[in-house]
C-alpha cells in the first residue's frame, strides 16, 4: 500500500473491499450455520426419521410406523423412568427453589461477615465434576461404614439403606442433587436480592417488620420474576437428569432409580436399539417443551416483556 | 444489653450458613482424607475422619495401574482445543449478529435462542450414529466438533459486543481496514472480560462433561477425567477396585478446578448471571 500503487490496481482492490464488507457478516456467522445444521439440527430431523424405523445400526433401517411409540407407552420400565423424573423435578422444585432462596436471604443480610467466603462455599459443588463428587457420596451413603449411617446410630436412629433401598436410593438422589445444585441458584436469587433498593427495607424498618416479615412482604414478591425464570430453568433440567442417577446407583436397585434420559441412554446406545432410544428422546423434547411452555404461559414472563 | 441483641439477631444467620457450608464442604474433606486411608479403612466402622495410618501410595498407584496421567493430558487437550474453538467461532458469530445488518438475521438469531430450549438427549443417538460415520468415535475430534459454536457462548459475546460503539468500528473502516480486521484488531481486545469469563465457563463445562465423552470414547487411552474416573469402579479382573485409590483420582480431578474456580469466581458468576437473561 504504498503512495506509488498504479491506479489500474486500485480499483479491484476497492471491490475487494466493497464485497469483504457485504459479505462480512455471513462468513462470520457461517461457521455457526454450518455447524448448526450439522451437528444440531439434522440429528434433530433424524431423531424424528429414526423413531420410525427398527434399527440398530447394521443392515438396513426397517420401517415400523409408531409402534416404537406403542412399545414406549405400554413398557412399565419407561413408566418407572418417567416417574422417577417427575418425582426429581418435584423435588427440585420444592426443596432446593425454597433452600436457595433462604441461603440467599441469608447470604444478603447485614449481619453477616465474610460474605465472600460462604458465597464461595455455597458454590463450590457446581464447579466440581460431578463424576468425582458421586462416587465420594457412594462411599458416604454406604450402608455398613458409611459416614451418614455412623451419624445416624450416634444420634440413636437406626440405620438407612440408602442406596439398597429402592425408596430411599430416591432420596439419596434427591439429596445428591439438591447438594449440588442448591448453591448455583442461590447466586441468582443473591443477584436478585441485591439489585432491590435498600429503600424499601429502610422503610419497612421504621414501621418495625422484622428479617422475617421482609422476607416474605417486599423480597419474596420483588423477586418473582426471578423466581419464575429459575423454576423453568430447574424443571427443564430436572427433568433431563442423568449423571447423579446413572452414577450412584446405575438407575437401580430394579430401576428404583432410573430416569428418562437414562433410559435413553441404556436403550438407545448400550442396546443399540436406535429407533426405540430415538422415541424416548422424541417423548422426552416435547414433555419439556411443553412444560416450558406452559410455565412461561402462566408465569407471564412473555407478556411481562 | 446491646451486645446481647446483636447477638441474637445474628445468630439465626450465623446458624443457617454454618449448617449450610458443613453439608456443602464434607464431601470434600471427605474425599481429601479417604485418598490416603488404605481399603481396610475405607471399609471400616465407626469410620473416621482422619487415617489412622497416612498412605501416600493411592496416588502414585493410579499413575502406575492405570493410565491417569493420559486422562489428565487428555482433559487438558481437549478443554483448552474446545475453549480455543468456542471462543473464535462464539466471538466471530457474535460481532456478526451484534453489529450487522444482514438477510436472516433475526430469524437465525431466534432459532439460535430456541436451539438452547431442546433437550441435549434428543440428538444423542443420531449425534453419536452421525459421528460413528464420520469415523470420529474415540477420538478428540468426535469431542469437540460438534460443541464447536454453542449458541449460549454466541449469546453472551453479542451481549458484550453490542455495547462497543459504532463510531469505533466506522472510524477504523475509513482507516481502510478490513472487517475481519476490525473484529481481530479493535472488537476482541474490547471484550477481552468478555472472553476471559466464556473461556473460564467453557474449560470448566469441558473438564466436567461426562455424558458426550461417555457415548464417543472408547479405548482406555483416550478417556477424559470423569469417564476415566468411571472406569475406575468398574471391576477389571486382575485390577482391584479400591475406593482409596478412587479417592486419589477424584481429588486430583476436582481439587486443582475449585481452587482455579474460587480465585475467578467473579467473572464466573457474571457470566452465569448474563447467560440467564435471555428474556
Amino acid at each position: 500500500m504504498t503512495s506509488g500503487t498504479p491506479v489500474e490496481q486500485q480499483a479491484p482492490q476497492r471491490s475487494w473491499f466493497k464485497s469483504q464488507a457485504k459479505l462480512a457478516p455471513y462468513l462470520f456467522t457461517a461457521p455457526f450455520y454450518i455447524l448448526f445444521f450439522i451437528f444440531f439440527l439434522f440429528p434433530s430431523i433424524a431423531a424424528i426419521v429414526l423413531s420410525l424405523y427398527k434399527w440398530n445400526g447394521i443392515g438396513q433401517p426397517k420401517w415400523i410406523g409408531l409402534r416404537n411409540f406403542q412399545r414406549l407407552f405400554t413398557d412399565p420400565y419407561f413408566w418407572q423412568a418417567a416417574s422417577n423424573t417427575v418425582l426429581y423435578m418435584l423435588a427440585s422444585l420444592f426443596i432446593i427453589i425454597p433452600l436457595a432462596l433462604v441461603l440467599a436471604a441469608v447470604l444478603n443480610s447485614s449481619a453477616l461477615k465474610l460474605r465472600g467466603f460462604w458465597r464461595s462455599a455455597f458454590f463450590s459443588p457446581i464447579v466440581t465434576s460431578v463424576v468425582a463428587i458421586t462416587l465420594v457420596f457412594t462411599l458416604l451413603y454406604s450402608r455398613d461404614y458409611g459416614l451418614i449411617n455412623a451419624f445416624l446410630v450416634k444420634v440413636g436412629l437406626p440405620r438407612i439403606d440408602w442406596l439398597g433401598d429402592g425408596r430411599w436410593a430416591k432420596v439419596s438422589i434427591i439429596i445428591l442433587i439438591a447438594w449440588r445444585w442448591t448453591g448455583y441458584h442461590t447466586v441468582y436469587f443473591l443477584a436478585g436480592m441485591q439489585s432491590i433498593s435498600k429503600e424499601y427495607y429502610e422503610a419497612a424498618m421504621i414501621d418495625g417488620a422484622n428479617g422475617i416479615q421482609q422476607f416474605f412482604k417486599i423480597t419474596l414478591p420483588l423477586l418473582r420474576p426471578i423466581i419464575l425464570y429459575i423454576a423453568v430453568i430447574v424443571t427443564a433440567g430436572a427433568l433431563q437428569i442423568f449423571e447423579e442417577p446413572f452414577i450412584l446407583t446405575g438407575g437401580g436397585p430394579a430401576n428404583a432409580t432410573m430416569s428418562v434420559t437414562q433410559y435413553l441412554y441404556v436403550q438407545g446406545i448400550t442396546n443399540l436399539k436406535y429407533g426405540y432410544g430415538s422415541a424416548v428422546g422424541l417423548v422426552l423434547f416435547v414433555t419439556v417443551f411443553s412444560i416450558s411452555m406452559i410455565q412461561l404461559r402462566a408465569f407471564g414472563i412473555f407478556r411481562e416483556n | 444489653m446491646r451486645l446481647v441483641r446483636k447477638f441474637f439477631h445474628h445468630l439465626p444467620v450465623y446458624l443457617i450458613v454454618i449448617v449450610g457450608a458443613i453439608l456443602t464442604l464434607t464431601p470434600f474433606v471427605w474425599m481429601l482424607f479417604s485418598s490416603f486411608k488404605n481399603s481396610t479403612e475405607i471399609y471400616h466402622y465407626p469410620p473416621t475422619l482422619f487415617p489412622e495410618v497416612w498412605r501416600f501410595d493411592n496416588y502414585p498407584r493410579l499413575f502406575q495401574d492405570r493410565p491417569f496421567g493420559l486422562w489428565y493430558r487428555n482433559s487438558i487437550v481437549v478443554g483448552v482445543i474446545q475453549t480455543a474453538t468456542v471462543l473464535f467461532f462464539s466471538s466471530l458469530a457474535g460481532f456478526g449478529f451484534a453489529k450487522y445488518q444482514f438477510r436472516g438475521r433475526s430469524f437465525m438469531f431466534a432459532t439460535l435462542l430456541g436451539s438452547t430450549m431442546i433437550p441435549f438427549a434428543l440428538i444423542l443417538i443420531p449425534l453419536f450414529i452421525e459421528i460413528s460415520r464420520m469415523h470420529m468415535t474415540d477420538s478428540y475430534a468426535g469431542l469437540i466438533l460438534p460443541f464447536m459454536a454453542p449458541a449460549f457462548g454466541i449469546f453472551v459475546m453479542k451481549q458484550f459486543m453490542e455495547s462497543i460503539p459504532d463510531e469505533l468500528l466506522d472510524a477504523a473502516r475509513i482507516d481502510g481496514s478490513s472487517e475481519f480486521g476490525i473484529y481481530w484488531h479493535i472488537v476482541l481486545p474490547l471484550v477481552r472480560p468478555g472472553l476471559a469469563t466464556l473461556g473460564l465457563m467453557t474449560f470448566l463445562a469441558s473438564w466436567n462433561n461426562f455424558q458426550w465423552p461417555l457415548v464417543v470414547l472408547r479405548s482406555e487411552k483416550m478417556l477424559t477425567l470423569p469417564v476415566g474416573l468411571m472406569a475406575l469402579t468398574e471391576n477389571v479382573p486382575g485390577k482391584s477396585r479400591d475406593f482409596g485409590v478412587i479417592m486419589a483420582a477424584a481429588t486430583l480431578v476436582a481439587i486443582p478446578i475449585i481452587l482455579m474456580f474460587l480465585a475467578v469466581q467473579r467473572q464466573f458468576v457474571s457470566g452465569m448471571l448474563m447467560g440467564s437473561i435471555k428474556e
